[in-house]
């Protein structure tokens, strides 16, 4: 029997020990109670964030869906409805990343990234739930309450990661 | 905080206001079920909350369901039962009423969909 | 990081203003009451943002209505039953002073709509059993009885008034308002409301419905049941001034041997009119409205055109007992459907 060897590279090392991080916090968050389901802080964003800022939209992007694949197998929720509520916001965000690291002069900081990503997030989730699992009108009340808690915990977070960011471009991954 | 990071910011928290406009704002569903006696506003009971009412007439007690949101006579000691017929009520301004038993119920919404509905 | 001193306080005003638009202060302008009055629920909105003005003129209407109501009962002793008693022994009776105007209008439009609105078949409408508070018995009267009291012809131009005395040509002449009382006492309603001051407002008794101004800044939103099921067929905008009325098999009735037997009864038949389930009129004054949803109700497919044009009406939604939906194209230009899936229609025009 021979060994399976995978060439890794750096970028490769960078992005496991970010998701790593993420998908700690990722379980840690899951483990807070929440007053409204699902409606998490999103801590785990600011490593995607401080990826996307120091490493790129690429690196940001692979660090957000393994934070939402492996966590959740980890949580035991893979495939579960919340999985699939995760991964549509996870989506949504990346996707609202991409377009935003396109705005051209300074363009975004932490927090902006931020902000957009959490409204990206949240309405993702918001919409997949209503498309899928709760096609009622109803549930539209919800919607700026959870709105509210994704522009808050997105200026939370990207405040937290500008102040990590802020410590000098000491790299966090090797 | 880069000039973009501050537009994104203030565009965010204003987008807000306009969401608990359009989504909190008056509701065509109906809420609450305002009951009445001889004329009088006897309860107002949520719309919400499944339930049977027992409500006291003057030939005797008419019954009402309250289900999903919605809610009818089931039962009335009127010979018609006209009230009955009716069905069901949902949307604000609908409403039944028997009235041999003097006993009317009516759905109301924050806003109305109708002011008025001609039967 | 230099986000306070930065935002702009006109920011966090403009929130501010946002937020408060959304409590709607306009809510306390608009005042709904409900009633049973006139044997029915009577409905009054209006809208002002004089709160006494409003509870006043909600006060003085509803005791207009409920004289009105006690004066011209066709069943509990009334002025009305009394008149009626003096033209079945052939005696001149007197008609108290609220009902000349009545008595008048119920004349004209029972000419105009060929007796097809006819108040004087009290005694047909009495022997279905719809002159009394609880539904009628749950059989039809006796054919006989029904081909007696129909070959009798009772109709308005029986009547000879002078002054306020009353002689009927006919002694089965025994006056019923059912098909127009409302809608008359409607119109004296939003009269009496004219002349306090209000401007704004819905009276709406038992479905006759007279609407005038808007709520606020947009039109009222009328609502017409549905004759076949829960909720409301269509909806409509009133424009100014006008009443809406729909003369329905649903408001009172009995079913025998599978068969419904309704109010409105066709006085050439002496049976309740077939062909149609429900017809809505729109027209200025809430009596012309009911005297010609009744007329036309009778008048049923065969003849409906023709009435409506002989009584000038140009908005008519009839629904008929397959519950196909015929409009005017007039009305067909105001209706909007709210049932799902919208019933099937057909627009057609008068002659």
């Amino acid at each position: 029997m021979t060994a399976l060897y995978f060439n890794t590279t750096r970028e490769d090392h960078r992005i496991a020990w970010l998701a790593a991080l993420a998908i700690t916090l990722h379980i840690v968050e899951s483990a807070l109670p929440s007053p409204i389901p699902g409606v998490k802080p999103g801590l785990a964003n600011i490593i995607t964030i401080i990826a996307l800022i120091q490493f790129g939209w690429s690196t940001a992007a692979w660090v957000n869906l393994l934070r939402v694949l492996v966590g959740s197998v980890l949580i035991g929720s893979f495939l579960s409805p919340t999985f699939i509520l995760s991964l549509a916001g996870a989506l949504s965000s990346i996707l609202v990343l991409r377009l935003a690291s396109w705005l051209p002069g300074r363009g975004f900081g932490p927090i902006g990234y931020s902000v957009l990503a959490a409204l990206a997030h949240m309405a993702g989730q918001f919409y997949t739930a209503y498309l899928l699992f709760i096609p009622h009108a109803a549930l539209f009340h919800l919607l700026p309450v959870l709105m509210t808690a994704a522009v808050i915990f997105g200026i939370i977070s990207g405040y937290i990661a500008h102040l990590i960011l802020g410590y000098g471009s000491r790299p966090l991954a090797h | 905080m880069t000039r973009a990071d501050r537009v994104v910011v203030i565009l965010a928290v204003a987008l807000l206001p306009f969401l608990y406009m359009t989504y909190w704002g008056p509701s065509q569903q109906g809420d609450a079920l305002r009951v009445m006696v001889n004329g009088k506003e006897t309860m107002t009971v949520s719309l919400h909350a499944d339930k049977h009412i027992t409500v006291h007439g003057s030939l005797g007690d008419s019954v009402i369901d309250v289900d999903q949101g919605k809610a009818r006579f089931i039962s009335s000691p009127c010979r018609g039962k006209q009230c009955v017929h009716t069905g069901w009520l949902g949307q604000g301004g609908e409403f039944a009423a028997c009235l041999p038993n003097r006993v009317s119920i009516a759905v109301i919404a924050e806003e109305q969909r109708y002011d008025s509905i001609v039967f | 990081m230099t986000f306070p001193d930065k935002t702009p306080r006109g920011w966090i005003l403009l929130l501010m203003l946002l937020f408060l638009n959304a409590c709607d202060i306009q809510q306390a302008q608009l005042h709904q009451q409900q009633f049973l009055l006139f044997g029915t629920l009577v409905d009054i909105s209006l809208w002002s943002d004089d709160k006494q003005k409003t509870e006043n003129a909600i006060a003085q209407i509803t005791t207009d209505l409920e004289k009105m109501h006690n004066e011209w009962h066709a069943w509990h002793d009334s002025p009305l039953t009394r008149l009626n008693k003096a033209l079945a022994a052939g005696q001149p009776g007197t008609v108290p002073p609220s009902m000349i105007p009545l008595l008048q209008k119920s004349i004209a439009l029972s000419n105009a709509s060929d007796g097809l609105f006819n108040p004087a078949i009290g005694r047909l409408i009495n022997l279905w059993g719809f002159q009394q508070d609880d539904a009628p018995s749950n059989t039809p009267p006796d054919a006989a009885r029904i081909q007696d009291l129909t070959t009798a012809q009772p109709k308005m131009q029986d009547l000879v008034l002078a002054h306020d005395q009353l002689t009927s040509r006919n002694p089965n002449v025994q006056l019923d308002f059912g098909a127009i009382a409302k809608g008359y006492a409607v119109d004296l309603a939003i009269e009496k409301l004219r002349a306090l001051g209000i401007h704004n407002a819905i009276i709406n008794a038992g479905g006759n419905l007279r609407a005038i101004g808007k709520h606020g800044d947009r039109p009222w939103r009328i609502g017409i049941r549905n004759p076949r099921g829960p909720g409301v067929l269509a909806s409509i905008e009133a424009r100014g001034d006008e009443s809406m009325l729909t003369s329905g098999d649903y408001e009172r009735f009995f079913e025998y041997q599978g068969k419904r037997y309704h109010h409105i009864i066709d006085p050439r038949t002496g049976y309740p009119a077939r062909g149609f389930t429900s017809v809505t009129v729109i027209y200025p004054d809430a009596a012309t409205a009911d005297a010609a949803s009744t007329a036309l109700f009778v008048a049923g497919p065969q003849h409906w055109r023709d009435i409506a044009k002989k009584m000038g009406l140009q908005y008519i939604m009839i629904v008929d007992d397959k519950g196909h939906v015929t409009m005017t194209p007039a009305m067909a230009e105001r209706v909007r459907f709210e049932l799902n899936p919208a019933p099937n229609f057909s627009i057609v025009a008068l002659p």
